[in-house]
């Protein structure tokens, strides 16, 4: 293989990619930026192509995207490869070597300095009837909306816990669905706990005036302390109603009413993409609601030197962190190449202000261990294998699992096409609940194996076989 | 139970199949492992249960006994780790490499294994998919798959419903004995006394043997295994080039690959096999999948069509014979082995718990058990020898 | 309402289960479908059960679809392209 000219490889097209490679470029750098979506901007800026109308009623910021993807778009030192999903990614000898999928073909590119930037999709939960066409992530609904133009439903229900509700709702209400419900699981009350640092972020503020005008405008009322617990479907297998559960503050049922519905828009947070990050072997961490970020320093410099990483790989933490951390990284893995590139202290500041207010949130939206009560032996657990509870709680009661990676090869959740993406997470708990492990004593390694996948992406056998 | 008549060590298959034997003879059983169920190289393989690739030899013997064995335990224990007796293909396209195989089924035959021949439309009977460029191949009606992890598991399952106990998370630090006789172990976290201790820890059974002061050479060979995502029904068989059989006598070192190619009960589509001497190294090495590839192509190009969805990576236990090691221990009365299977474990494990326990039991075994037994190792030399962590 | 929903006028064709679906350049095949009414995309390969969209953006694999005679195409990430052949996928398809 000859030498790769000294660039800088961004992998990643949301806020914090699209901040490294503009400020890695700024610096001198060379840029190859590697996104798996067709269009620049990641899931927080994903938007219509340009032969669209306008849109920007949809986005908060996405005047600042637009702005950032077009900086990105048009500088010259700047290489853009969409639509590429990297299926495998080592590190040896001081340099990344990835191999990704582009147009039917693999490339193969290495490089000294990287900047990971993958960030995040929604955290979801099972309960009875999850798999019934009709209940989606929140994230779906809203690449429907943003990126498709299209309302997913009529009548929709918006469910879970977090921030992220409250755009999605609006964005579903201002296509035209009827938001029946918009329920968070947690207590209005929580969020007291975040007001001095929510008081610092105002714009943060401005943001939830600006759902609430939205709310108004269409008639949807938040609810709090409720959840979708189960999904029925008509005679067609596709969704007809909801049972919606009034819970308490640890999650447990203690009232239900059942309403009809065509769509459940149903998510929890979200849950980092540290696929790549695992299959360079980079140190992870747990993070405050039990998911795993990538670790880095106050440079955004991962434990490998030269890999740099960003966004909510990090920690989840939204757009603004994201750019701030992406900023810091790109100049990082500028230097780290010889550039001239200087991280100030307000680079810093504006990501510790941006870090607080992240803690703050997640800390004002637990998930909380009662939904596991939700479950009934048929409950599917692993939508890609089918698997049911029942089949789950007999390989850790009867076939002797205590860890999940024992209980997936013996049960097979997690073993289907996703790779563990969507159950990895949640199977930790249950196969702790069923072996008597309270959930403060799940290990670090437990946690941090379920994002394990070697093989990132399925590859054709045919491209794999072909290959260098 | 903290004073079994026989302690196990190692909860892969060949253990967990020792430890079910034992429990059937009446002994009480303890099972000991460092990690969960099958975490080790049972939990990393195809679930051959194969006597297509072995030579007339004491092995075959062990393997024809076995194969019918498995199926005995899973009427014992009422299955549950997806026995299937579906059957191999061995194919070969070289004039000699067909000589070769002709040769080898025929000598098969003379020993008991059912080997039949099949032309160029046969094949394509029993392989829909199967290259053209394929006009010899050998069909074994009695080759059959498990899946190993589930057979460890339910074995286990079924030994604990019997009386024996299954203790995981403790790692042997201690074996103990006085004046030259076994009497127990100890572990990280308990010492635990019996009159026996079965070392079942396959590649790793050489540091078990090293801990009680006598000395196994056994080593890892990695292989490599790839997993398609589910696909429909494809591939009927166990189908595989007869390069396979070279490849596992084989004494070198280097890399060497074959296409072995399998359906599951699951859907996926299982493609190896490779196997290198290189110790313990757990690095997914890229070229090494793109082999395997290209063969798995060579024989059903319909697997193009295909995508990778894992792959994993096994270290099979061999020793410098090639054959596993069976018996009592040369050094130390009442450490006993049953390792060193190579790719070999899942399919000997019934038919080694057998011997294992018609020999703790002092009872004449079905086959003269002479070839395993780890005595063959005694007037080796560690230091001289081959290095076990090597 | 918004002006998003004036949408372009330029759009083009393609088939799903032998019916022609009309989309609108740069739109996925499953944003297509559901726009067009079809939610189901995939039957599930053991209990044969229907699955449409739940990520929608290319995570849980559960909107896979066979296009062009290829299955285990995401129909949330696939952008569509006019004269696309897309089919119902059944199990491993």
């Amino acid at each position: 293989m000859k030498p790769e000219p000294a660039r800088v490889v961004v992998v990643g097209g949301g806020p914090a990619g699209l901040s490294a490679a503009l400020n890695a470029a700024l610096s001198g750098a060379s840029v190859l930026l590697i996104d798996s979506s067709s269009r620049l901007g990641g899931q927080y800026w994903r938007h219509l192509p340009e032969t669209w109308l306008e849109q920007s009623e949809l986005h908060l910021d996405l005047d600042t995207g637009l702005l950032l993807i077009s900086a990105v778009a048009n500088h010259p030192k700047i290489e853009i490869w969409s639509g590429a999903e990297i299926w495998s990614a080592t590190h040896e000898d001081g340099a990344a070597t990835l191999r990704l999928i582009t147009n039917g073909v693999e490339k193969i590119i290495t490089t000294k300095a990287l900047v990971l930037a993958t960030g995040a999709y929604d955290r979801t939960l099972p309960f009875p009837g999850w798999d019934i066409p009709g209940v989606m992530t929140p994230g779906g609904a809203q690449s429907l909306i943003k990126g498709n133009g299209i309302a997913v439903g009529k009548r929709v229900v918006v469910a879970g816990s977090g921030p992220f509700l409250l755009p999605v709702a609006a964005g579903l209400a201002q296509v035209g669905c009827e938001v029946i419900e918009l329920l968070e699981a947690n207590s209005p009350l929580r969020w007291l706990k975040s007001l001095p640092t929510l008081i610092q972020n105002l714009s943060k503020i401005g943001e939830a005036a600006h759902y609430i005008a939205i709310f108004n405008r269409f008639g949807v009322r938040p609810k709090f302390n409720r959840a979708v617990v189960a999904a029925h479907a008509n005679q067609d297998g596709e969704l007809e109603s909801v049972s919606i559960a009034k819970i308490d503050s640890n999650f447990k049922i203690k009232k239900i009413e059942r309403v009809k519905c065509d769509v459940a828009a149903i998510g929890w947070g979200f849950t980092a993409d540290t696929s790549l990050a695992g299959a360079l072997l980079l140190k992870q961490l747990v993070t405050k609601d039990e998911g795993v970020a990538v670790l880095v320093d106050e440079n955004q410099e991962s434990s490998i030197a030269g890999i740099f990483a960003a966004g909510e790989i990090t920690g989840i933490g939204g757009s603004e962190l994201s750019i701030a951390e992406g900023v810091i990284a790109g100049l990082a893995a500028a230097k780290y190449i010889g550039c001239k590139a200087e991280i100030s202290n307000n680079h810093h500041k504006t990501r510790a202000k941006k870090q607080k207010f992240a803690k703050a949130l997640i800390s004002s939206y637990p998930v909380k261990s009662g939904w596991q009560s939700w479950l009934t032996d048929e409950t599917i657990i692993c939508r890609c294998e089918e698997v049911k509870y029942s089949k789950l709680k007999f390989a850790v009661t009867e076939l002797g699992a205590t860890d999940s990676r024992t209980a997936k090869l013996l049960s097979r959740c997690g073993m289907g096409m996703c790779q563990g993406r969507i159950c990895g997470r949640f199977v930790v708990d249950l196969v702790a609940n069923e072996s008597g492990i309270s959930p403060s004593d799940i290990s670090e390694k437990e946690r941090i194996s379920v994002g394990n996948r070697p093989i990132i992406t399925p590859i054709s056998i045919e491209l794999l076989a072909n290959g260098e | 139970m903290n004073s079994p008549d026989v302690i196990v060590i190692g909860a892969g298959v060949v253990g967990a199949s020792c430890a079910l034997a034992l429990t059937n003879a009446g002994l009480r059983v303890l099972i000991i492992d460092r990690g969960p169920v099958a975490s080790g190289t049972s939990g990393a393989g195809e679930g051959n249960i194969l006597v297509s690739d072995k030579e007339p030899s004491p092995e075959l013997t062990l393997a024809l006994r076995s194969r019918n064995a498995w199926f005995e335990v899973n009427e014992d224990i009422g299955g549950g780790f997806e026995l299937d007796g579906k059957g191999g293909v061995v194919i070969s396209r070289s004039e000699t490499g067909i000589a070769g195989l002709k040769k080898l089924a025929k000598a098969q035959r003379e020993n008991g294994i059912d080997a039949r021949e099949v032309n160029a439309a046969e094949l394509r009977k029993l392989e829909p998919h199967i290259s053209p460029t394929i006009e010899y191949g050998v069909y074994y009606p009695q080759d059959a798959q498990c899946q190993p992890m589930l057979a460890a598991a339910q074995m286990i399952r079924a030994v604990k419903k019997r009386g024996g106990k299954f203790v995981q998370g403790e790692n042997v630090i201690a074996i103990n004995s006085k004046n030259g006789q076994l009497t127990g172990l100890t572990t990280n976290k308990n010492t635990y006394s019996s009159p026996i201790v079965l070392n079942a820890t396959g590649t790793w059974a050489g540091d078990i043997a090293k801990l009680a002061g006598s000395y196994l050479p056994i080593a890892p060979r990695r292989g490599f295994i790839l997993v398609t995502v589910p696909a429909p029904e494809l591939i009927f068989h166990k189908v595989y080039d007869a390069d396979y059989v070279a490849n596992i006598a084989s004494g070198e070192a280097d890399l060497q690959s074959s296409a072995v190619v399998e359906g599951t009960a699951s859907g996926t589509i299982l493609i190896g096999a490779s196997r290198e001497r290189v110790g313990f190294k757990s690095e997914f090495e890229i070229p090494i999948l793109r082999q395997l590839a290209q063969q798995a192509i060579s024989v059903f190009p319909i697997l193009k069509e295909l995508q990778l969805l894992r792959a994993y990576r096994g270290f099979r236990p061999y020793a410098p014979d090639h054959l596993p090691v069976i018996g009592e221990d040369g050094n130390i009365s009442g450490l006993w082995h049953a390792a060193g299977h190579e790719g070999a474990g899942i399919v000997l494990a019934p038919a080694t718990a057998e011997l294992i326990t018609a020999e703790i039991l002092g009872k004449t075994p079905f086959m003269d058990p002479t070839p395993f037994s780890p005595k063959r190792f005694m007037n080796q030399n560690p230091s001289a020898g081959v290095n076990v962590a090597s | 309402m918004l002006t998003l929903l004036v949408k372009p006028s330029a759009s083009i064709t393609f088939t799903f289960n032998d019916l022609e679906v009309s989309a609108i350049p740069g739109q996925s095949v499953g944003a297509a479908l559901l726009a067009a009414g079809d939610r189901v995309l995939r039957v599930t390969r053991f209990e044969k059960k229907p699955r449409a969209m739940f990520c929608g953006i290319g995570v849980c694999f559960d909107c896979l679809v066979v296009i062009d005679g290829a299955p285990n195409q995401r129909a949330c990430i696939t952008e569509v392209k006019a004269k696309m052949v897309v089919r119902t996928q059944v199990g491993g398809a």
